[in-house]
């Protein structure tokens, strides 16, 4: 089942795309060719390709439409944010030791469990613990009931509303409604100067890279096989003595940490993390990505987060508007017509040429039936 | 106009002053004789120039007599300092008001008081004055109390049902043992029940302040005993006042009536909380009742049901309007202007009987289009079905916000679904007891269909076995349409419902699509009692937990947190639909 769906993209492809992302856009940057509002941009897009390799994950590689991953996606953002806004210091509003909100909250000290959070080190081990932890006791309650297909889409969908739920709430200590914002430096330097921002891009593209990497091997690996087996019949994996629960668990929270480490990166370049960030809506975003690209390859969804996110900057200014529409109707399209998504088309074209070929074929051979040659008589 | 003493001639003296002093004594009778025959606005009028505080009192007090909408109006008036006094050319005091707007030097028309007519100088033209030029008709507390005297009566005569209830709660909260004597002359007259006991439960609260300590432990007790909640502060310092006087039986009365009227509140709470539970699963019931049929029975997860609902849901405001002043909008540059019906009163009423209709015919259409432009693509694919029909849900939504706008619109309720049923201080709305007939209705509807008609049978048919009711000759294509659309048809009347007890705006839908997706998942999908039971379970819990948290949006989460592990337990829902077929 390697080819079909996990259609190879040629490496030179790869190559390319890794090499422009990671040494030409910072290049270009630096050399002043591209601006730096223009990179904080593409910045955000390979934030964003993070996020989509983690649906992929799931729904591509192991069947899995998880309806949540925004929501691990803003965890990972939101203990970067936590970093972030203690480091502001008096420089907020309120000239106080406190995060602005927390004063206009009332609180005097910091709560306990924001203590931590001054150390660099310790909010970027929160970044891959936090959704860790959320998705192995939610994995683990879902697929020890074998709940699965549209049901796991349905609760996932729960989950995340339950969460924006709670993070609305001011009394839960994050913000509330505005979340966190108005970031000043991080590791000491000034998150608003060029080279910062720059630095920042880096280290979005290279992660990008070796998650794209990471998954790569994991998917071609004795593992990868298994994950697909389980996409394609579970119950033959269950039949043949393994643990499909434990797989799936297992890749559900690689995702989780995967799409953390994507929102831990954003946070920053952005400037701002709230919990609308974590509705459904973005969850079934990053899904249209994924399905523009192509499902079940690596590099689409990567093209797709980048490609779409695009066309909205585009859309959201010149036809502001339609784009809610040219989005919905570009993803019914690529529903019913690209199942494979961008990276499949050539394929799609192949197969239809193929078929018109055959069928001329059939044609000619037809003709040579019916009209009987004269030389034969 | 008043009668004036005439100026004391010598030769009198002592006679005089004799006489005098019982005109002064009979001055206020004879003066109120005078004045049941006036205008409230003469009487004013007239209280309002006089000097002595007395006579003023007095005037105010012969007004209970008048016509009570204009004693209030005027009395209210004057307490706000809306009345002047201006000395005409004769240089005798009238009351007047300000008419108009103030002209370029800040001046006003004038208009007496008495007769309402403009005051007039000798050339005949309308006086004007500023503000600064007149006298303000002051009132002072002593007044302003008799005012009160003569509005409260005049409010606990009101013919008005709801305004003279609530002058008795009024009079009641007051505690004025002054106004004892009013309460209990009503009580002798009043007819209706509920007021009976509201002007008891008011004279209790009065006889609080009584001074005599065996007439208050009888209030007190009888408080107790009719559960009332507006006492419990006044029991509260009657109690504190016991104590500090050593009363010890008047304090353990408090005791007990405070511990009567505190059941009373728990078992009004409860109540109140069993019926809101009630009232809103069966909103949750009728959401989810369409989808259970789309889902539920077909399979399809339609993210787009809840725009089915705002399709409904804008029928109802289209059809309101159109009853009303018409329809005027001009989405994409296109001009839509029909004029509308202008009823009003019971004839303009009936649009939700028409609403409801065209909003399950208006959803079952839009229904119909999305199962013939998409989903009949999809039924192979379950979860590309829920991303089609997402993106669909964008494309409507953002269609609404273009042509209704991005903000909500105002449906009105008819009369018969405002207002509520006040019993034992349980408040039932009639929108809320009118979405649990309504739920009923609709259940029995739906049950009807699927299992008394041939286009249920077919249904049930095809959901069973696709393949076998396609052999017997079942056209499976045209069930999948007509079933698809009666469950688009129902969220359309859960939209016309729901515009009646909300807002109603683009993103009303997304509201309510995780909590009915939840629920038909909850219920065991394929089965509509079990929707039936989840919605109610889950309105009820979601109830229960705001009442004992006190926080809405906690409850909410701690109900999702409750139905993941309730399907821990129950993987498949309340109903499982046997099967045995693995996947």
């Amino acid at each position: 089942m390697n080819t079909p769906l996990a259609g190879k993209a040629p490496t030179v492809l790869l190559a390319a795309v890794a090499l422009f992302l990671v040494v030409v856009m910072p290049s270009l940057n630096a050399a002043g060719v591209v601006s730096d509002f223009t990179l904080n941009t593409w910045g955000k897009y390979v934030c964003y390709a993070i996020l989509a390799i983690a649906v992929d994950l799931l729904w591509g590689y192991t069947g899995l439409l998880s309806l949540g991953q925004a929501l691990f996606f803003s965890l990972g953002g939101y203990m970067m944010g936590m970093h972030l806004m203690l480091m502001i210091g008096k420089l907020g509003a309120y000239k106080s030791d406190l995060p602005d909100f927390m004063v206009f909250l009332g609180l005097k000290e910091l709560p306990d469990f924001w203590q931590p959070f001054y150390s660099f080190p310790f909010a970027a081990l929160m970044v891959l613990t936090v959704p860790a932890v959320l998705a192995v006791i939610f994995g683990y309650l879902a697929f020890r009931s074998r709940i699965k297909g549209v049901y796991f889409s349905i609760l996932t969908q729960a989950l995340t509303y339950g969460a924006a739920l709670m993070f609305f709430r001011n009394d839960l200590m994050m913000g509330g409604n505005n979340g966190f914002t108005d970031f000043r430096t991080v590791l000491g330097a000034d998150l608003r100067s060029p080279e910062i921002k720059r630095a920042l891009y880096l280290a979005s593209a290279i992660s990008l890279t070796a998650v794209f990497l990471f998954c790569k091997w994991l998917t071609t690996s004795r593992f990868g096989l298994i994950q697909r087996a389980i996409r394609d019949s579970e119950n033959r994996v269950l039949f043949s003595g393994y643990s499909a629960a434990n797989f799936k668990l297992f890749v559900f929270v690689i995702s989780a940490v995967i799409a953390g480490i994507g929102g831990a990166l954003y946070v920053p370049q952005v400037g701002i993390i709230n919990p609308s960030e974590m509705m459904t809506e973005k969850s079934l975003e990053a899904v249209v990505w994924v399905a523009v690209g192509g499902r079940g390859t690596l590099i689409g969804p990567i093209l797709g987060a980048i490609g779409v996110n695009y066309l909205k900057s585009w859309a959201t200014t010149e036809y502001p508007d339609l784009w809610l529409i040219i989005l919905g109707a570009t993803f019914v399209i690529v529903v019913l017509f690209l199942p494979k998504g961008l990276v499949g088309v050539p394929a799609q074209i192949k197969a239809i040429i193929d078929r018109r070929k055959a069928l001329r074929k059939d044609r000619a051979d037809d003709l040579a039936e019916i009209t009987p040659s004269p030389e034969a008589e | 106009m008043m009668p004036r003493a005439p100026r004391n001639p010598v030769g009198f003296g002592r006679w005089i002053l004799a006489f005098l002093l019982c005109l002064a004594l009979l001055l206020p009778a004879v003066m109120a004789q005078e004045a049941a025959r006036k205008s409230a606005r003469e009487i004013i009028g007239e209280a309002a120039i006089t000097l002595d505080a007395d006579q003023q009192k007095a005037l105010v007090g012969t007004l209970a007599d008048a016509d009570p909408e204009e004693v209030v109006q005027w009395l209210k008036k004057w307490k706000e300092g809306e009345i002047y006094l201006f000395q005409n050319a004769d240089g005798v005091d009238v009351a007047v008001t300000l008419e108009g707007d103030p002209d370029a030097e800040d001046k006003f028309a004038l208009s007496a008081l008495a007769t309402g007519k403009a005051v007039t100088g000798p050339d005949g033209a309308v006086m004007r004055a500023t503000k600064d030029e007149l006298y303000l008709a002051d009132t002072d507390s002593g007044l302003r109390k008799v005012m009160k005297g003569v509005t409260d009566r005049i409010a606990l005569a009101s013919t008005d049902y709801k305004k003279r209830l609530q002058a008795v709660q009024d009079t009641g909260l007051e505690q004025d043992p002054a106004k004892l004597v009013l309460l209990e002359q009503r009580l002798a007259v009043e007819q209706d029940t509920q007021i009976r006991n509201a002007l008891a439960e008011a004279i209790a609260m009065t006889k609080l302040r009584a001074e005599d300590a065996v007439v208050r432990q009888a209030a007190v007790l009888e408080l107790g005993d009719m559960g009332s909640i507006a006492a419990q502060g006044a029991i509260k310092t009657v109690r504190a006042e016991a104590e500090k006087a050593g009363q010890v039986s008047l304090v353990a009365a408090c005791d007990k009536a405070q511990r009567d009227i505190e059941s009373h509140i728990s078992r009004v709470n409860t109540v109140g909380t069993l019926f809101r539970g009630l009232s809103l699963g069966s909103v949750l019931l009728v959401v989810a009742i369409g989808l259970a049929i789309t889902f539920g029975l077909m399979g399809v997860i339609n993210m787009a049901h809840g725009e089915l609902i705002v399709v409904g849901a804008y029928t109802t405001y289209l059809i309101q309007n159109l009853f009303a002043a018409g329809i005027k909008m001009s989405p994409f540059g296109l001009k839509i202007d029909i004029p509308g019906m202008n009823l009003s009163g019971g004839a303009w009423d009936c649009y939700f009987l028409v609403a409801l209709p065209a909003s399950f015919l208006a959803a079952a259409g839009v229904g119909l289009l999305l199962e013939r432009g998409v989903i009949r693509f999809l039924y192979k694919r379950p979860l590309e079905s829920l991303l089609a029909t997402w993106g669909v849900s964008m494309v409507i939504q953002q269609l609404f916000r273009l042509v209704f706008g991005a903000n909500n619109v105002q449906v009105e309720s008819p009369a018969f679904l405002s207002g509520n049923w006040t019993v034992n201080d349980i408040v039932f709305g009639w929108n809320r007891v009118f979405v649990i007939a309504f739920a009923v209705l609709i259940i029995f509807l739906t049950w009807a269909v699927l299992n008394k008609t041939s286009l249920g049978l077919l249904i049930r048919a095809v959901m069973q076995n696709r393949g076998m009711a396609a052999c017997m000759g079942v056209r499976t294509e045209r069930v999948n349409m007509m079933t698809f659309a009666f469950g688009s048809g129902l969220a359309g009347l859960a939209g016309a419902f729901l515009s009646q007890i909300g807002n109603v705006g683009p993103n009303l839908g997304q509201n309510y699509i995780v909590d009915s997706f939840m629920t038909v998942v909850v219920g065991g999908v394929g089965n509509i009692m079990g929707t039936v039971i989840s919605a109610l379970g889950i309105g009820m819990a979601d109830q229960s937990l705001q009442q004992i948290l006190g926080n809405p949006v906690l409850g909410k989460i701690l109900v999702l947190g409750a139905i993941i592990l309730f399907l821990q337990w129950k993987p498949s829902g309340l109903f499982a639909t046997r099967s045995r077929s693995l996947d």
